[in-house]
This record gives C-alpha cells, structure tokens and sequence, in this order.
C-alpha cells in the first residue's frame, strides 16, 4: 500500500471529524468579528470596528489589560503551586509503599468534580460569616488570620489559585508519576556511585529527564489559565469580585458575550475570543518549539 | 560522564515500553473489538430519525401543541395549573411548557427563534434585555393584535417595546417593586416602628446594631453586584430625584455627575456601618439567610424576593416600607422605585402564529392576571388585577402611589457597557473602599457616554 | 526515594500526604452531607451537619428529575465520545508523531489549535451547524461534538508519547515484514495503553460536567443529560440546593469508578515501567 493511503486513513477520521466540529465554527467566529450584529442578525461589514471597540469603549479599555495581567498571575502562580506541589506529590511517592495508590486517587479526586461545584464548595468553606475555615483559624487563636479571603482584594486572586491548584494538582502528579517511572534507575544509581547528593541527583539526573514532561505540563497550564473560567466564575461571579480583582478574559468575554447582552455582542464577542486565541495559540507554539530544542540537545 | 550517555527517553510515561515488549497485552484486540462495538451500538442507539420532529409538529385531529419556554425554572408546577386554565377554555391548543435555567436562557432563546425547531410563545427579557431579539427581527409586533394591550399602564409597556421602532413585542407579565422588608417579630421585640423619617430609620438601625442584630441585610460579595444598584435605588431614588432627574438625563438637562446623584450614592457608603461585616464578602443566600433566621432586621430587596425568604423560613412575619426621603431630598415623599419583569411574546418563526397570537390574548386578560397573582405570589402586570397577598398588596399600592423608575435598568440597558453593570462593579469598589461617590458617579457617566446620547 | 530515608524526615513526608489527602477529600464531604440536609435548613445555615438525614433528595432526584433517563443518556453521549474521539486521536497521532510527511508540523499546529477554544466561543455557529444537520435535540449531535472537541488534546498528549517511543522497535517489525497498520496495531498502541487510559480520563470528566451545550441544543426531556437535568434545580432567585447536592453526588459516583478503572491502568502502566 503506498505511504500517502497509509497517512490518509491515519490521519483522516480525526481531521473530518475535527474540522467540522470544531473548525468550521471557529472560522465562523474568526469571520463573525468582522461584522456588525443586531442580535443574532449579521448587519454590514465592520472591517476592524469590533477589534478597535475592545481598546478603546469605556471600561473594556481597562478591563482588558486589567484581565490579562490577572491571566498572567494566574499561569504564575499556578505554575509556583500547582505544578511543584505536583512534582513533589510525584517524586514522594514514586517509592512510597502502602497507601500509594489511595494517595494518588485522593489527590486526584477533587478533579472529578465540575469546577463550578468546587467554587462553590470553597466559597462556602472560606465564608467570613458562616465558614469553618475562619471558625477554625479564631478557635486556633489566628485572630488575624481569620480574612474575608474572597471578599478582599487583596487575597481574593491567590485564594482562587489555591483553589484552581487544589483541583488540578493531580494532573501534573500524574503526568510527572508516569515520567518518573520512564528514568531507568541505573541513572540514579550511576549518581549514587557518583557520590552526588538526593539534590545534586535530582538536579542533575531527574530533572533534566522531566523537561518533556514539564513541557508538556506547561504548555495545558498555560492554554488552560488562559481560558479559565468555570472555578473564577463560581468564586468571583461574572465581574471579577471584589472590585474586579479577579476579573480574567473568560469572565470578560462572559460579560461581553452573554451577561450585558446588547445587540452588538455577537461582533465584539467574537473578537475579544479572536484576540485571546491568538495570543494563546501563538505562545503555545513558541513554547512547544523550544521544549522541543531542549529535548533534543539532551540527547 | 555517564550522565551524557542518556538516550532521548522523553515524554511523561514512556518507561513502559520496554516491559510490554515482553509481554503483549492479550486483552488490546478485545479492547479494541469491545469499543468498535460499543461506539456502534451508541451511535446506532441515539441516530435521529433524519431531522428532530419538534413538538409544534405534533398535530393529531386538529389539536396544536404550542411550545412556551420561560426561565422561571421554580415556576414550572404553577405555570402547568395556570395553562391548564387556558387549555379548558381552547380545547384546540395545548402548552407545552419549558424552562430553561435563567442565566443562560437568553442565549438559548436567541438561538432557539433562529432554528427551525424554537419556541412558540417565549418569555422576554425587559428593556435592553428584548432588543437584541426585536433588532434581528425574530419576535411578532402586537400592536393592533392584541387589543387588550392598550389597556396596560404604559411603563410597564416600555419595558415589551423595540426601542427603535417604539412597537410592543410582548405582553407584559409582571413587574417588580423595591423596598425594605422588615421583620415584624423582631420590630416588636425592639419597639420599633415602620419608620416615617430618615433619621428615625437611622436611629432604628443603631438600635438595632446594639442588640447585636444586624440592621440591613445588603450583599455586595461575587453573586451579588447585581442587586447594589438595587440597593441604592432603595436609600438614594428620591435623593437624586426620582423620575424628574431622570427625565432630565435623558434630555439632557441634567448628568450623572450631578451632585444629588453624587449624594445618593454617598448614601450607601454612610450605611455600610449598618450592613453586615465584610459586606464585599457577603454573597446573597447569606443574606437571605441572615433575615430569614432573624438575625437580620431589614432587607432592602425587590418584591421578587419575597419568595425565597418565605421558602427558607415559612413562619417569618415579613412587612415592607419604602424608604423615607434622605435630608436634602428633593423628593419629599417615599418612593417604591420599579420596571417591567418582562413580557410573553410570539416567534416570527412560529408555525402556529394564530394559536400563539391566542395564548398572548389571554395572557393580557384578568383571568391569567389573577392566577398569575395567586399561583406565582407575583405583581401581575394585567390591569385591575390586586394580588390576593396582603404584603403584596401593600407594595403594589406603594408603588402606584409613589412608584418611579428603576433608571439605571429601565433607560441604560441600551447599549454596551449598561449603565447598571458599571454601576455595580463601581459600588463594589466603593464598598472594597478603592473609590469614592463622586468617582463612581464619573465613572457611570462616562461608561454611558460610550452610546448615550442625551435627548433621543 | 525520600520515604526511604529514616527519622523525623519520613515522618514529615507521612505527616504531609495523609495531611494533603484530608484537604483533598474534606470538601466532598461537605457535598456529600449537603445532600442529606432538607433545603431549608440548608438555606438558614449553609454548612452543617445533618441533624435529621433524610435521602428524601435522593428520591426526589430520582422520581421529579428523571435521574435515571439522565445517567443513561450522559453515559451514552460521554462514552461515546470518548470512544470516537481517543480512537480517531489515537491513529492521527501516531501518524504525525512518527512518519515525517510535507506539512506534519502544520497539520499539528492546525490540530493543536482546538486546545486554545473557549467552549463557549462556538455556540451560535456550532448552533447552526447542528440545525443545517437536523441535529438539534439529538445526543448524537452532542456526542460528535464532543468527540471532536476531544481531539487536540489526545493528539497533543498522545504524540509525545509515540515520540518517546525507541524507533528501533517499529524498524525490526518492518525488516520482519509487517505492515504499517500491524506495527501500529501490535506493537504502537499497546505501548501507549497508560496514555490511552489517561485521556480517557481527562476527556471523560470535562465532557461529564458540560452543560452549555445541552442546554442549547437538547429540547426534550427524554434526552437530557445529567448536568442538564439537573440545571432544573437551578432557579432565577431560588435553588432546591437539597436536591442539587443529591444531583451532584449521583453524578459523582460514576466518575469514581471510571477513575478507579482508569488509574488502575494508568498505574498498572507505571509499575511495568519500574519493574525494570
């Protein structure tokens, strides 16, 4: 059978499927930003209009780089926590005895449930007037610990990204879990005999071996902050509570799209989501490239 | 040294490779055999019978099933008792009702009129909320169709109206006042009264404080945005003016930046003392439960609240009060501020116009006013229709005493960004002390300025 | 390695993880204890404990929701969509992982791009696909949607996988004489089973969860899923928070024995791995 009959039927049922569903609609989207809409009725031809509007009609002119900087704190601060609370729940239980198993399905758990649950769960637990989180912190005698948590600006953003790393933290452990496995232990002992220190071993043996792993942890991070939405959305609201601390580009464009409605939506929706995919997609790019140079030099 | 030798083992998980070389899964083929079979099964289990029959299509002898979709999911069991009275006296029509949860219903109806399969008769947003359906032409004009319209007040009317075209596009259902809801038992306890003044409010609420009770019940946390512009129509409408000040927005005369506007937001800064602790935190089934159990004494809410307090705790003695004019009011009575719910209007798709055109007709007479009033515990928009419930009552002849616009709902839905929705998000800031009242009147201005334009 | 090491070091190590798995575990059970409390009480106080447990939310679920209908229609469009998609995926991937071909990186860039979509983004076009198709109110629809939407990520996660597979392996098979699809079939894929199993996974509990789209494109009750059924109990200023909690625990429970099947292989895979 020639190669190119082989590629076809490889590759095609995923690439129908795909374009169809997913594809055609996006370019939809992509094609639907360039007009202006009444309602769901496409009007004339906006050429840029829409794109323009989002820089430059009060308050989305603030609110748009308010929410990206906030999406970048998100990618940080999950990165800093999820994703090395990850790596440690891997690297200790890599040779944990009893009770491995029930650990790594308990951290995983709480991925099970929808995010908005969890939100909603967490608001509850983190209430300043009936929670048992500042119940417990005043019966601890942490008087002053015991925060508003979601009601002030200040914590409001890192509460969500403890939460958000709360749910997720399984997923990198996993990943990490399974790459773990992949190092032949010879390497290990080959430090040993070495002489190098756990750190010095894992410094210089493990971690080297994860940049695949740790690549591809990144980059769904990264895609996944970007497009964040259900877990701000039940612990935030639709405005980014309080004061628009956490406001984010999924809520944004929530707002935009759905809640504030308007006859213009459609078109400045639409975007507003052009705009984050592009910035999004373009990074993912840049960054799976450069993984993948790292992969290579390390042969 | 060594270390250089690695092979480019890469990716999560790969270290299994060379165990399965060893021993190769004799369960894969029946895996794979096993999902071919399932996948079958599924899609044979759910394809369509080329093209979804949708339940207006559903004719036998003459009878035409109408689709009605609404987003008052907890009305479903009264809307069936409801349409059933309708159903007795058109024979030929049935209701099929459907509800869809509320914060998504406006895209689903958007879309729904535009398929080929939507509703026949649809609830409808109010104000700016309808004229993203009318602009795309998806509802049926009423004007000279439904005759019993022009017997409506005409407030609640604007809120069914296109704006542009000035055509109504629904029957109005319902509509909505404000005010304080006070508990009675808790009142009594303290020997306080409805209060007739400000200051005896005032006084009120410190005597409140000082029993450890909280005074108002007022949430401003990530659920609750919405219902400060709410909040500030109930303390501050007659403050800035009422239905005078806005007739003087909207032609020009006056603007947002106005300092009686400036002052009435003041207002709710000055109250947050009486509002529950860390009031930016508070989300609104706290409030709610915070009256409901007593351990609040007054709640600045719309009559639709009334509900849900009364479904937390049935046995609660509830009153209402408008609130009394602020010092330095230029209104100088009470006012019960209000709009429009919302309307039920006709698809332009609809392939039972006629039979649709029916079900509104009777949704504008007293006799759907009435079981509307009595199975919803709702202000029937049906004129002449008084709501069997006494509290209802009392806020139904408030507000046609005193009644005046909620403004910011009513005239600044129009345009992107809402005037309500810069409002909220700047009142919160207020509250989460980042701003203070005369920026947040700035704000609004300038958030409106974006597509208002005065004398329109 | 470190639980290896003795002393206050391991107990450190025991101290945290059985510590951690408590705050993983804790707010389920709060879900789980919500679902036993009548609304009432749960809206006069939100967080308690159970003072009267009652499973009369359970029933309700059951009886007013059809709860049953619900399962098997999620099961249905979930499963598959999860079948459809990792299948397709599954091939597609090994394609572009391992025959250098004009156009695979682009082909892979174009397939990656669906990882970057709000979900929310396509729902007026996706809505007029589906109505050209004469696919609304059906769980077919739904379930080729979903499947599609399932793809990037598979084939973003399961191509580093088959990249990380020795090229040696699939060089003897040729020089035995196998064809392109037995190499793929024999030898490929068993290899990537713990990956399989892990989309799988990742794709099921997100598609589980979806209700955007049900809640556009399903119009009959018959058909609904869970997440859809259970939007019924979400009211305008009221929710039967009761027989929420009771909704989402149901919901729940079946993802408990998919991730239990599912890490069983994902693990099962890992230990093979170390046994070397």
């Amino acid at each position: 059978m020639p190669r190119w009959r082989v590629l076809v039927v490889f590759l095609l049922p995923a690439v129908l499927l795909y374009s169809v569903f997913i594809v055609y609609p996006l370019l939809s989207a992509f094609h639907y930003s360039f007009f202006e809409w009444r309602g769901i009725r496409q009007a004339g031809f906006a050429g840029l209009g829409n794109y323009r509007d989002l820089f430059t009609v009060y308050p989305y002119d603030r609110q748009l780089w308010r929410a990206f900087a906030h999406n970048a704190l998100f990618f940080a601060g999950t990165m800093l926590i999820q994703n090395t609370v990850g790596l440690l729940f891997a690297l200790l239980l890599f040779r944990y005895g009893r009770g491995r198993r029930f650990l790594q399905a308990a951290f995983t758990t709480p991925y099970l449930v929808d995010p908005l649950v969890v939100g909603y769960l967490w608001s509850l637990l983190l209430n300043p007037t009936f929670g048992p989180v500042n119940a417990l912190l005043e019966a601890a005698g942490l008087d002053s610990w015991a925060l508003p948590w979601l009601g002030d600006t200040r914590t409001a953003l890192p509460v969500i990204i403890v939460v958000n790393a709360w749910q997720w933290v399984g997923f990198p452990m996993l990943l990490f879990s399974a790459a773990l496995a992949g190092i032949p232990a010879e390497y290990h002992e080959a430090a040993r005999v070495d002489g190098a220190s756990a750190w010095q071993a894992f410094r210089r043996v493990t971690l080297p071996l994860l940049t695949p792993a740790i690549g591809v942890v990144s980059v769904l991070t990264f895609i996944g902050n970007f497009n964040a939405f259900g877990l701000v959305y039940a612990m935030a609201g639709s405005t980014g509570s309080p004061a628009g601390s956490t406001d984010v580009l999924g809520l944004l464009f929530y707002r935009v799209a759905f809640v504030e409605g308007g006859v213009e939506a459609i078109g400045r929706s639409s975007a507003l989501a052009v705009l984050m995919f592009v910035f999004v997609f373009g990074v993912s790019l840049l960054a799976g490239s450069y993984f993948r140079r790292r992969e290579r030099t390390l042969v | 040294m060594r270390y250089r030798r690695l092979p480019a083992l890469a990716a999560a998980g790969p270290g299994t490779w060379k165990a399965r070389r060893r021993t190769r899964p004799p369960g894969l083929r029946r895996w794979i055999a096993g999902a071919a079979g399932a996948l079958a099964l599924t899609l044979a289990a759910c394809a369509p019978g080329g093209g979804a029959a949708g339940p207006g299509d559903a004719d036998d002898g003459g009878k035409v099933t109408l689709s009605l979709w609404s987003w008052r999911v907890e009305d479903v069991k009264a809307y069936e008792k409801i349409l059933a009275a309708f159903e007795r006296s058109h024979p030929r029509i049935d209701v099929e009702f459907k509800a869809f949860q509320a914060t998504e219903y406006n895209n689903i109806l958007a879309t729904g009129l535009s398929g080929s399969d939507g509703p026949d008769v649809a609830q409808l947003r109010a104000y700016g909320g309808l004229q993203p359906l009318v602009e795309a032409g998806q509802l049926v004009p009423l004007d000279g169709k439904v005759e019993a319209l022009s017997g409506f007040d005409p407030k609640l009317l604007e809120g069914a109206k296109g704006h542009k075209d000035g055509k109504i596009y629904g029957v109005p259902f319902a509509y909505q006042t404000l005010q304080v809801l006070y508990n009675k038992k808790l009142f009594a306890d303290h020997g306080i009264r409805p209060p007739a003044t400000w200051d005896e409010m005032i006084a009120a609420a410190g005597k409140l404080k000082a029993a450890g009770i909280t005074p108002f019940a007022v949430a401003a946390g990530p659920d609750a945005t919405w219902t400060l512009p709410i909040v500030h129509e109930i303390f501050g409408n007659a403050r800035y003016g009422g239905a005078k000040f806005r007739d003087a927005v909207l032609s020009g005369g006056k603007k947002f930046t106005d300092p009686d506007f400036t002052a009435s937001i003041k207002l709710i800064k000055d109250l947050e003392p009486y509002f529950p602790k860390n009031v930016v935190a508070v989300k609104i089934p706290d409030v709610q439960a915070l009256f409901a159990t007593g351990k609040a004494a007054m709640y600045p809410t719309g009559s639709f609240d009334l509900a849900p307090v009364l479904q937390a705790n049935p046995s609660l003695e509830v009153g209402a009060f408008p609130v009394p004019p602020p010092p330095g009011s230029p209104v100088t009575t009470p006012v019960t501020p209000g709009w429009a719910d919302g309307s039920f209007g006709v698809n332009a798709k609809s392939r039972h116009q006629a039979e649709a055109l029916e079900l509104v007709e009777w949704m504008a007479t007293p006799e759907f006013g009435r079981l509307y009033a009595t199975e919803l515990k709702q202000l029937s928009a049906v004129p002449g229709v008084t709501p069997p419930d006494p509290l209802l009552a009392e806020m139904a002849a408030n507000y046609a005493a005193h009644g005046a616009p909620y403004m910011l709902l009513v005239d600044f839905r129009y345009g992107q960004p809402n005037g309500d929705a810069i409002f909220r998000d700047e009142v919160q800031k207020m509250l989460a002390g980042q701003t203070d009242p005369a920026a947040v009147a700035e704000s609004l201005q300038k958030g409106v300025e974006q597509w208002f334009t005065a004398g329109n | 390695m470190t639980a290896r090491r003795r002393g206050p070091g391991r107990v450190a190590v025991h101290l945290l993880l059985w510590g951690y798995a408590a705050v993983a575990l804790l707010p389920l059970v709060v879900m789980v204890l919500g679902s036993l409390r009548p609304t009432g009480e749960i809206l006069t106080a939100p967080l308690g404990l159970p003072l009267s447990p009652t499973l009369g939310s359970y029933g309700r679920v059951w009886t007013e929701a059809s709860f049953g209908a619900y399962l098997l229609n999620s099961l249905i469009v979930t499963c598959g969509a999860v079948l459809l998609g990792t299948a397709v995926s599954a091939t597609a991937a090994y394609a572009l992982a391992r025959y250098d071909f004009p156009g695979n990186r682009l082909l892979g860039a174009y397939v990656l791009a669906g990882l970057m979509l709000p979900i929310r983004l396509g729902l007026v076009p996706i809505f007029y696909l589906m109505d050209s198709m004469g696919l609304i109110d059906s769980l077919l629809g739904l379930t080729l949607l979903y499947a599609a939407s399932g793809v990037p990520f598979c084939v973003f996660v399961l191509s580093a996988f088959y990249r990380s597979l020795p090229g040696e392996l699939e060089e003897a098979a040729r020089i035995d004489g196998a064809g392109e699809f037995r190499i793929f079939g024999r030898i490929m894929l068993p290899l990537v089973r713990p990956a399989l199993a892990s989309v799988t996974l990742f794709q099921f509990v997100p598609l589980w969860h979806e209700f955007l789209y049900p809640l556009v494109l399903l119009r009959s009750e018959e058909k609904f899923t869970i997440p859809r059924g259970l939007s019924q109990f979400f009211g305008e200023y009221t929710t039967d928070w009761s027989a929420l909690f009771a909704g989402l625990v149901l919901a729940t429970a079946p993802l408990f024995v998919l991730f239990v099947l599912a890490t069983k292989q994902i693990i099962a895979g890992l230990t093979a791995g170390m046994g070397r």
